[in-house]
């Protein structure tokens, strides 16, 4: 307070003047009225501007949570769309149901009701690797995020891995870049499936086997997911068929090819975990089967 | 006392009365180019050793008076405030060498001499002027009809500046 009251002391002329000043502008804008209307005028654009550069600030700050939000949008679409592509076979995959109203029992509705295969779940990639011979992924999502092994992961331009070790918060996806992937794909054209895998080398490359060889295979033909894997759903987008399809040395009814990947492994971001709801029951068929061998 | 108060009462009184009932109407019937203003005349013959928070007090109150003849609230004030501190940074630069003695009353060219006296009141009506014209604009935009107006103003002030002061030759 003393220095204060030094400091007013020293300056005194100039407090008074800027005091004087600050009364002074009040007074102008307040009696005259050419001053009021260019005061008026420029603190309007001033305030304009200023609440311009606001929205764009919080704009920019909200940007995280709505691409959370439009992420989660995502995730619900990918979901009707799997359980969509479902409806096109619908022996397969839908009900047929007669439903009674409950009011009055003459006016029934038949109703197909449509049960959903898949959940889509959003994660962010935080570990990658690419260069080894099997390589990994990190994801922020664990078993408190409804994760669990054996869940496809895909993002909007492909297929990036299956989860196969799940913490609390974090799970370790092995990427489609590894030595025992093997994923049931198809050509789309056709509609005929194989094996894909990958041999090592080129990250953005992978091998389609076991397509038959009476199928006229073209360079450019597009694979997509077969949907007979219990973790992916049909028809998510893989790549294009790189290159002649030649037939298998190994086995000679077959083709083999390779597929330029649709999904750049090496800038993976934002990717979907994708729960197949009916796994459960369908793993305890297969071991029926298995054990019936 | 009195003989310090009264010489500037009616200077204060003089030069008001000449700025709002002579000069006010030269410029209203010359056009807004032939702005004359005396009055802050007044702030700068105020006592050298008046403390500065003082003269800025009056000249805001000279300002104020000459606003409600020229219908300026404000415009005037803030100008003769800042004259009045303005008065106090052209003393301190314009001081003699060893300070002043507290022999010189006023700054007039009976005390200082004609030559830094003109020196100060063309820096002094100078600053005033554009920071009058400034604050009436109230706007960057018209920077150069405020340059213009205040040259023109400038030059037509100082001739009655001088005229005044070799009528009256102020002492006190």
């Amino acid at each position: 307070m003393g220095k204060i009251l030094q400091l007013l002391l020293r300056n005194g002329g100039f407090v008074t003047f800027v005091l004087v000043e600050v009364f002074c502008f009040i007074i102008i804008v307040q009696f005259n009225k050419r001053q009021n209307a260019i005061f008026t005028h420029t603190t309007g654009l001033f305030a304009g501007r200023v609440l311009e550069r606001r929205q764009e600030f919080s704009d920019y700050i909200g940007l995280k949570e709505r691409i959370d939000s439009l992420n989660g949008v995502n995730a619900q679409l990918q979901t009707d769309l799997a359980n969509a592509r479902i409806v096109k076979f619908p022996m397969q995959d839908t009900f047929i149901v007669v439903l009674y109203d409950s009011l009055n029992s003459t006016d029934s509705v038949r109703r197909r009701v449509m049960r959903p295969l898949y959940e889509y779940y959003t994660a962010s990639v935080i570990g990658n690797s690419i260069s080894s011979a099997n390589n990994w992924l990190m994801i922020n999502r664990g078993s408190k995020d409804h994760i669990a092994p054996n869940m496809a992961v895909v993002t909007n331009n492909g297929i990036v891995g299956i989860v196969r070790h799940v913490d609390d918060h974090f799970s370790m996806v092995m990427s489609v870049l590894h030595r025992q992937t093997k994923i049931s794909a198809a050509l789309s054209k056709f509609h005929a499936f194989g094996s894909l895998i990958w041999e090592g080398g080129d990250p953005s490359l992978m091998t389609l086997k076991y397509i038959p060889k009476h199928f006229e295979v073209k360079p450019g033909d597009e694979v997509v997911t077969s949907g007979f894997s219990q973790m992916f759903p049909r028809e998510i987008r893989i790549g294009t068929v790189e290159g002649e399809a030649v037939q298998d040395p190994e086995n000679p009814y077959f083709l083999v090819m390779k597929v330029r990947l649709s999904q750049d492994m090496s800038t993976v971001g934002d990717v979907y975990v994708v729960k197949n709801l009916f796994q459960p029951e369908q793993d305890s068929l297969q071991v029926k089967v298995r054990n019936e061998q | 006392m009195n003989n310090k108060l009264f010489p500037n009462l009616w200077r204060f009184i003089g030069l008001t009365a000449v700025q709002v009932l002579l000069l006010k109407q030269l410029t209203l019937s010359l056009g807004a180019y032939f702005n004359i203003l005396l009055y802050p005349l007044f702030i700068l013959f105020l006592p050298i050793q008046l403390a500065t928070p003082y003269v800025v007090l009056l000249g805001f109150a000279t300002g104020l008076t000459v606003d409600f003849f020229y219908g300026s609230i404000g415009v005037h004030a803030s100008a003769g405030a800042f004259a009045g501190f303005f008065r106090f940074l052209l003393f301190a630069a314009f001081a003699p060498k060893g300070g002043y003695s507290g022999k010189e009353p006023i700054f007039s060219p009976e005390h200082m001499g004609w030559s830094l006296f003109l020196q100060v009141s063309a820096w002094f009506f100078l600053s005033y002027l554009f920071w009058y014209f400034s604050v009436d604009n109230f706007t960057i935009v018209y920077f150069g009809t405020v340059t213009l107006k205040t040259l023109a103003a400038w030059v037509l002030t100082m001739v009655f500046v001088w005229l005044y002061t070799a009528m009256f030759n102020p002492k006190n």
